[in-house]
């Protein structure tokens, strides 16, 4: 294969032009849907689902058939402790950043007990750790007034902050940074890969891969409490339920980013231009004029013809 | 890898453990047996003749999409799609048995097509996970969402009524016993037919290990498809049961049902990895679930712990599932 | 009559040739030996007959007519049956359900045909009556077999075809004597039916027992095909290894002594556990101490339990005067012990990534980084990689763009940046080539004089003997004898470990 067609092959290759293209075509159905607010204003709603995704990108970099369920549930729960924490007042969003990342942990800290000393694979213990989570917002919604965003955050998510960008584009910019030198430049990243790609060798060399994998899942659930906060910022008040839809999207945002469910192949990077290119879609299905079946029978049909381009199983003859 | 005699990795199958071997859905059943004893503990009316089979035309829905969901899983698959084939399903024989009128002939009819279109959202799961090779976890998913636009475009909102013919059989009696009693027979039945067949050996073989189940000779493929497509026949048959319950339709029905159903085959004691599983062991899974929040509902917990509460329960009887079903395999 | 006729397969995986040019042809009522050393491209051979591995070129005749086969359904079709090294059995299922897998009785077209099905399994389960050992049954679990059953298994699958051509890929490799024999029967008799039979093994009397005529492959290549009752044993290794094999290792080459002032690197007191009994040596600083036998006699399984990766009944370890006991290899490795294991694909290669990200865990974890800085990292990998003449184009390729005995020589290079007390050896030459082998037992030596202790385990006994200052001959998990100074003989190794087995 000539250096060309690999280049043209790498899954964040192909997610960037598809994104290019994606942009082209919304421009072409509605005028000014590739303008630069607008593209701001997708990419404000790219970086909630990309933060999300950047815990479930670690879990799934990890190996072993991992996966985090509940990032959907900690994203909501996290909405509604900033919202009650800060209570519409900017005093508040220190301890609401502190509370949140505390349950974040503990939720994570959890489903990664569960999965390395009960051995639950993690598809079962985040799933029903999901439960438990709805379970909590119920819980908290009926005992306690919703609550309301603090100005600040707010601002420091839908207004400009810096080069006329919003604050929350910065934020992510800033995680991709930090991701990219974690997963690159550190023992702990490279440990990461190592247990992603052959977890035997990775304990035989070592690598205490329990803890690893304990952190991992911590890390999720932190990177989804940080998306909730921020959801919180974008909708101005707390409402149950508001993360649900980052399940399962965070994932296929990751696999458009190219990283591969098996674990121990991918990246941060292509997984925020997986998570743009999922937004730009959804963009421009709400741009153009069609009821809402019509656009999801579209949605699902493109996500399958997407996937084609990605990461498609071995066939089973060598 | 040679191993020497000395190294005894054999191990001698203890009764218990020939028992579990035997019957993978012991766990389960227990499972259901104390939840029973606990409903009566709170509420004997609960166990009542009348209560049961309330319980159990709620909850048939479910169990048939846990059985749905066991085929799959038997070979390490997994269908997330298996809800809004049911939704699917649940308003296209709600518009058309409408649209014919409602009379018998119209409702079995649209029943067969309701069938035939489980059959159709099977063989583009089977086609798109096995034949194409993408990734069942998100393959599935991305089908749910084509399914539920097309289940949103037949019925956009929630509403149309059942002919009364249906809903009336459904949740009512024949020769003196609760129709539902029949069909869980029936179901029995079928299972038990469907467990003798070839399919189930070769789907829980290739589930067991896909290459191996290749260089046996066995056609991969096209027995990871003949799964999907059970998968879709019985969600289509889930569908006639939920529609039966609510007697009317719902393009989002299935939604939240589908997890739920992934949830039943891990109680029921079957590996998601494939190759270890039973559907009996679903059918008590799911009504493990259905059981758990109807315990949560008596026992008096507050309305706004319930959710949680039965949450807790569900993760619990989950880690159980997973770690007796492992005691039990080899 | 010709029954099979290979001319002029190959098969690449990428970059790597796994067969360049395989020549074969098997006859109608033969046992047809394949031999070669491991990574030679016998069982990518094999697998190309049974259709599982799709050839890049050449023809394949069965009964003088050229056929294409499309997968293992085919291969099945055309009367080829195979018994894979690596076994081809669902763990969950039963040992009939297994043995008929790939032609389920049916009844109906639907469903399974119990009785047919149990019929027809226990006319290949009976074959092995009484050798095929306790707890085996028709309804037992696979998974709950023995390793030697569950071979016997596979060997009854494969039988089960009852293809005019059945291959056997290494069948007798875990199984004791009275198996071994009754399966030979088996075969003595296929063949009287007239059937082909392909059949692999590295036990040079099974395949004087039972062979007929013999093909050598080397590199990929047939080399030739002999007669095997007009050529000896020292013709055919000779032909396996090439002109390098020549080497006469009949007498050791290494001391017999090194000087012990140093003390014990290494003790082990009376060491039982899974795999392994009663076991005791001292390894001194400088040592090279090896371990003999057949595969699989307790070698492997304690120099795991040594590293903290298996289970320790009862005994002591001690690094220096240390106790050890480590509880997991992170443990040992801290505590200054080092493991190379033969089988790369499992316990070493981090695929997919860096060849640095591959030699550096070691470094990582004794020198407590968090910080991983290429420019600062390269400056103690390269030294690693050059001593033991690794080739490769850049630090950042992924280690499987390497040759096989180039991954392993990266492998090895992990344990050298922060030199360890004790490096424990598990056949670290399986499948390289012979360059790469002498440049890792000219490190070895290297690394002995300058103070380790090295245990050694080899199934070659050419290595041990070359190399070795000591040996301890492994038999049924516990040491049978010790081979010291001039006792250190091709002869003596072969004689005691075949001893008792």
């Amino acid at each position: 294969m000539s250096r060309v067609t690999s280049f043209l092959r790498q899954p964040i290759v192909v997610a960037l032009a598809l994104i290019v293209l994606l942009l082209y075509l919304g421009a072409l159905l509605s005028p000014g849907f590739a303008s630069g607010a607008q593209i701001l204003r997708l990419l404000i709603v790219a970086s909630l689902l990309g933060i999300v995704a950047a815990g479930q990108n670690v879990v799934i970099l990890g190996g072993r058939e991992g996966i985090d369920l509940s990032v959907g549930g900690v994203v909501s729960l996290s909405a509604i402790i900033a919202g009650n924490v800060m209570n519409g007042a900017d005093i508040g969003i220190l301890p609401a950043i502190a509370a949140c990342l505390v349950a974040g942990a503990f939720f994570g800290l959890l489903n990664g007990l569960g999965i390395t000393l009960l051995r639950i694979p993690p598809l079962v213990m985040t799933l029903g750790m999901l439960g438990v989570l709805q379970g909590l917002l119920v819980v908290i919604r009926m005992g306690i007034p919703s609550g309301q965003a603090a100005p600040a955050l707010s601002r420091f998510v839908t207004q400009p902050l810096f080069l006329s960008v919003p604050g929350i584009i910065w934020l992510w910019v800033a995680i991709g940074i930090l991701m990219a030198f974690m997963l690159n430049r550190t023992v702990f990243g490279h440990r990461i890969y190592a247990i992603g790609s052959n977890e035997h060798a990775a304990y035989m060399a070592g690598v205490p891969v329990r803890l690893m994998r304990i952190a991992l899942f911590m890390i999720s659930g932190m990177f989804a409490a940080v998306a909730g906060l921020c959801l919180l910022g974008y909708s101005g008040s707390s409402f149950a339920n508001v993360g649900e839809q980052y399940t399962l999207t965070s994932i296929i945002a990751v696999v458009f980013g190219g990283t591969s469910l098996a674990g121990g192949k991918g990246g941060y990077t292509g997984t925020m231009a997986g998570a743009f290119l999922l937004v730009i879609l959804q963009g421009i299905l709400t741009t153009v004029n069609i009821d809402e079946s019509g656009r999801q029978m579209v949605f699902g049909a493109t996500l399958l013809l997407l996937m084609m381009f990605y990461g498609r199983g071995r066939a089973m003859r060598a | 890898m040679a191993e020497i005699a000395t190294s005894p990795t054999y191990r001698r199958a203890g009764g218990l453990r020939r028992l579990l071997e035997r019957y993978p859905f012991l766990p389960a059943l227990a499972i259901v047996l104390v939840l029973l004893a606990l409903n009566g503990i709170f509420s004997p009316n609960s166990l009542s003749y009348r209560s049961l089979t309330g319980l159990l035309s709620t909850y048939m829905a479910l169990i048939l999409l846990a059985i749905a969901q066991t085929y799959v899983v038997y070979a390490g698959d997994i269908d997330l799609s298996a809800g809004s084939i049911l939704s699917l399903v649940n308003v296209a024989i709600i518009v058309l048995m409408e649209r014919w009128g409602g009379g018998a002939g119209a409702v079995l009819l649209a029943l067969a097509i309701g069938l035939l279109l489980g059959l159709a959202c099977g063989l583009v799961n089977g086609l798109v996970v096995a034949a194409l090779r993408l990734q069942a976890i998100v393959a599935t998913f991305a089908t749910s969402i084509f399914f539920t636009g097309l289940a949103l475009y037949i019925l956009p909102v929630a509403g149309t009524p059942a002919p009364t013919i249906f809903w009336r059989t459904y949740g009512g009696r024949l020769l003196g016993l609760p129709f539902v009693f029949y069909i869980l027979v029936g179901l029995v039945v079928l299972l038990a037919v469907l467990s003798r067949t070839r399919l189930a050996t070769q789907l829980l073989a290739v589930g067991d290990d896909q290459q191996a189940a290749y260089q046996t000779g066995l056609p991969v493929v096209a027995i990871r498809i003949r799964g999907y497509l059970l998968c879709g026949l019985f969600s289509a048959l889930a569908a006639f049961c939920i529609t039966g319950d609510t007697a009317s339709g719902d393009p989002l029905v299935g939604g939240k049902m589908t997890l739920f159903s992934v949830a039943a085959v891990v109680l029921g004691g079957s590996a998601l990895s494939g190759g270890w599983g039973t559907v009996v062991g679903s059918l008590l899974g799911a009504l493990t679930i259905g059981l758990i929040s109807s315990v949560v509902f008596f026992m008096g917990t507050p309305s706004e712990w319930q959710n949680f509460v039965q949450g807790l329960a569900i993760l619990v009887v989950l880690m159980a599932g997973v770690l007796a079903g492992r005691r039990a395999r080899p | 009559m010709s029954k099979l006729k290979l001319s002029g397969v190959s098969k690449a995986y990428g970059a790597t040739l796994a067969l360049r040019r395989g020549d074969l042809e098997v006859m109608a009522g033969e046992v047809h030996v394949l031999m070669g050393s491991n990574g030679s491209g016998k069982s990518t051979l094999c697998k190309i007959i049974a259709g599982s591995v799709r050839p890049d070129d050449g023809r394949i005749l069965i009964d003088d007519t050229p056929v294409t086969i499309t997968g293992p359904r085919s291969a099945r079709a055309q009367g080829i049956g195979i018994f894979y090294q690596e076994l081809s059995l669902a763990a969950h299922r039963t040992v009939e359900e297994n043995v008929c897998l790939a032609a389920l009785p049916a009844k109906a077209r639907l469903f399974v045909d119990r009785a047919t099905l149990k019929e027809r399994a226990a006319r290949y389960i009976t074959l092995f009556e009484g050798v095929s050992g306790e707890g085996f049954s028709a309804d037992a679990l696979v998974g709950n077999l023995r390793p030697d059953q569950r071979q016997l298994v596979e060997i009854m699958k494969a039988l089960a075809s009852e293809a005019p051509l059945i291959i056997f890929d290494e069948p007798t490799s875990a199984l004791d004597r009275a198996q071994v024999e009754r399966f030979f029967e088996i075969l003595r008799d296929l063949k009287r039916r007239g059937r082909g039979i392909i059949f692999i093994s590295h036990r040079m009397d099974e395949i004087k027992a039972i062979g007929d005529r013999v093909t050598i492959i080397r590199d990929g290549e047939t080399i030739t095909t002999l007669n095997l009752n007009e050529t000896d044993a020292g013709t055919v290794i000779r032909l396996m290894v090439g002109g390098a094999g020549d080497m006469p290792a009949s007498q050791s080459s290494a001391p017999a002594a090194v000087d012990a002032k140093d003390g014990a690197a290494l003790t082990v007191r009376n060491l039982s556990g899974s795999g392994f009994r009663s076991v005791s040596f001292e390894v001194a600083r400088g040592e090279i101490l090896g371990f003999g036998g057949l595969h699989g006699q307790g070698q492997s399984a304690l120099l795991r339990a040594i590293f903290g990766a298996g289970s320790i009944g009862s005994g002591e370890i001690l690094i220096g005067s240390d106790r050890f006991d480590a509880a997991s290899p992170r443990d040992a490795i801290r505590r200054g012990c080092a493991y190379v294991s033969g089988d790369r694909g499992r316990d070493g290669v981090i695929s997919g990534r860096p060849i640095i990200e591959n030699v550096t865990p070691i470094h990582y974890l004794r020198d407590r980084l968090m910080i991983a800085r290429p420019s600062k990292l390269r400056d103690k990998v390269a030294p690693a990689l050059e001593s033991m003449h690794t080739k490769f184009a850049s630090l950042f390729h992924p280690i499987n763009s390497l040759s096989g005995g180039n991954q392993q020589k990266v492998i090895i290079a992990r344990w050298l940046i922060d030199r360890p007390d004790v490096l424990l050896l598990d056949d670290p030459t399986k499948g390289i080539d012979l360059s790469a082998k002498a440049d890792l037992f000219a490190l070895i030596r290297q690394l002995a004089a300058d103070g380790l202790g090295i245990v050694l385990y080899s199934s070659e006994d050419a290595e041990l003997l070359g190399n070795a200052n000591r040996i301890l001959v492994f038999n049924g998990g516990s040491v049978s004898r010790e081979l010291t100074g001039p006792e250190r003989t091709r002869y003596n190794l072969y004689q005691a470990a075949y001893e008792a087995a």
